[in-house]
């Protein structure tokens, strides 16, 4: 009995100091464990998309042959329409925003890019709280990590990790450390939006002058300066902003509603200093 | 025989985790079915059972949430090796005293995570209270579904074997 529990105790001895040398080390480097974490997302991506067909399977089982056939497979055709077509505009709204400032600037820029590629989310992060989500398309499908993603409403998030051939890991942008270029659309104000500080899963928008007045409901767009996120899309509206002056709070309320995703869209971009691969279309001319 | 079930408990509750967890992103609404099968390993098989199936289980949600790894693993192996240690001292028969042991794994979790995460960021952010007894709410309701169905399994069993035992010696008749 007693060396049992001195053996159990032994057992809790080892594993604690292993976990705790585990966290050191990467607190330590700041960079975590890029391998290990991509063999083990690769490998269980297999078993999401597998428990994520067997889920449609059966809530499509009930929507597709029992209730209404016909209707149920015209609707995700349309959400998927529907889906695309607000990318579209999405699209077409910031290329009008940049026409608007090239149009000052007398200069010509390439068009904005619009291919992308609709994914499913079949998973969510199994740890509790996080805000990762798996989408059904990979490297096969030509996502990239630093992608952006997006869904009807507005801008979703950036595709993170080592993406498997047929899922990638998307970080939303309530994530603890996600951020994006933003700025806003009436007066074009520019600053960061930053997630995941607070529990209502409102963003904040930092960085913007201090002298300048901020309106509850104006709409905030993606700037591009961060690079991975074409200018124009839109992130959310400003739900309650301090006056103008120092360390004034203004809190901005997401487009999209992270709670129901289902469909989102894969925009094909490469992110600028991330060379594409293969030396395809959209390459740098040689 | 007992590794191959901590395993297969630690799988089934990752897999079960992830699927269901897809419709709660971006909510305020959590759970930790690992958890509940880490609690449930160390209440059945004993504390290193729970500690094993702990660290397993945390190990795999840091690889897979993208956090620090390693601190998920360090909640859950303690919670384990808690929970195996109070079910070893304890006649633990019925079903809702286990949930309840389940119940107290999850608020100490939660609150093993905030320290862990508190000591790492250097900044203490409150204990999201509301948050963390909705998440044990629907643990120790998963616990308490789950202790009901493998109570019953056994007996169902049996009497799935008894009715076809009767009826293959009336049609001998």
């Amino acid at each position: 009995m007693l060396s049992s529990t001195r053996r159990t105790l032994s057992l809790l001895t080892m594993l604690c100091v292993g976990h705790v040398l585990l966290i050191s080390a990467q607190v330590q480097t700041g960079t975590g464990m890029p391998v290990l974490e991509s063999a083990a997302f690769g490998a269980f991506s297999r078993i999401q998309r597998a428990t994520a067909a067997v889920a449609d399977a059966v809530g499509g089982l009930w929507g597709h042959y029992f209730a209404l056939s016909g209707a149920a497979r015209e609707n995700d055709e349309l959400r998927r329409r529907v889906l695309e077509l607000e990318a579209e505009l999405q699209a077409a709204r910031a290329r009008n925003l940049e026409v608007r400032s090239l149009e000052q600037l007398l200069a010509v820029r390439d068009a904005l890019p619009t291919a992308s590629v609709t994914a499913r989310v079949i998973a969510g992060s199994p740890e509790p709280g996080t805000t990762l989500i798996t989408i059904d398309r990979g490297t096969d499908d030509g996502v990239r990590v630093d992608m952006p993603v997006i869904a009807a409403g507005g801008v979703v998030g950036r595709v993170v990790g080592q993406p498997a051939g047929r899922s990638a890991q998307v970080q939303l942008l309530i994530g603890r450390d996600a951020a994006v270029g933003a700025k806003l659309e009436s007066s074009g104000a520019q600053g960061i939006i930053q997630g995941g500080s607070r529990p209502d899963r409102l963003l904040t928008l930092d960085y913007v002058s201090s002298l300048l007045e901020v309106r509850t409901g104006e709409v905030v767009l993606t700037s591009g300066t961060d690079t991975v996120f074409p200018p124009g899309y839109r992130i959310g509206t400003i739900e309650q902003a301090d006056p103008p002056g120092p360390r004034r709070q203004i809190l901005v309320r997401p487009a999209v509603d992270f709670s129901s995703l289902d469909l989102v869209l894969v925009l094909l971009v490469q992110p600028i200093g991330d060379p594409p691969a293969g030396g395809g279309p959209g390459g740098p001319p040689s | 025989m007992r590794l191959t079930s901590v395993l297969a408990t630690v799988f089934v509750a990752v897999v079960l985790q992830a699927a269901f967890s897809r419709y709660t992103v971006g909510g305020t609404i959590t759970f930790d079915l690992v958890l509940v099968g880490v609690a449930y390993a160390a209440l059945q098989w004993g504390a290193a059972a729970g500690m094993v199936a702990g660290t397993l289980g945390g190990l795999i949600q840091d690889l897979l949430g993208g956090g620090i790894i390693g601190v998920g693993g360090l909640a859950k192996t303690l919670v384990g090796y808690l929970a195996g240690t109070v079910g070893a001292q304890f006649v633990l028969a019925r079903p809702h005293v286990r949930t309840a042991i389940v119940a107290v794994a999850s608020l100490l979790h939660r609150i093993v995570v905030l320290l862990l995460v508190a000591v790492i960021d250097q900044r203490w952010s409150g204990l999201p209270w509301v948050a963390m007894l909705i998440e044990t709410g629907i643990n120790a309701g998963a616990a308490f579904i789950a202790f009901q169905v493998t109570d019953a399994l056994p007996g169902v069993v049996e009497r799935g074997r008894a009715s076809r035992r009767s009826g293959f010696s009336r049609r001998q008749w």
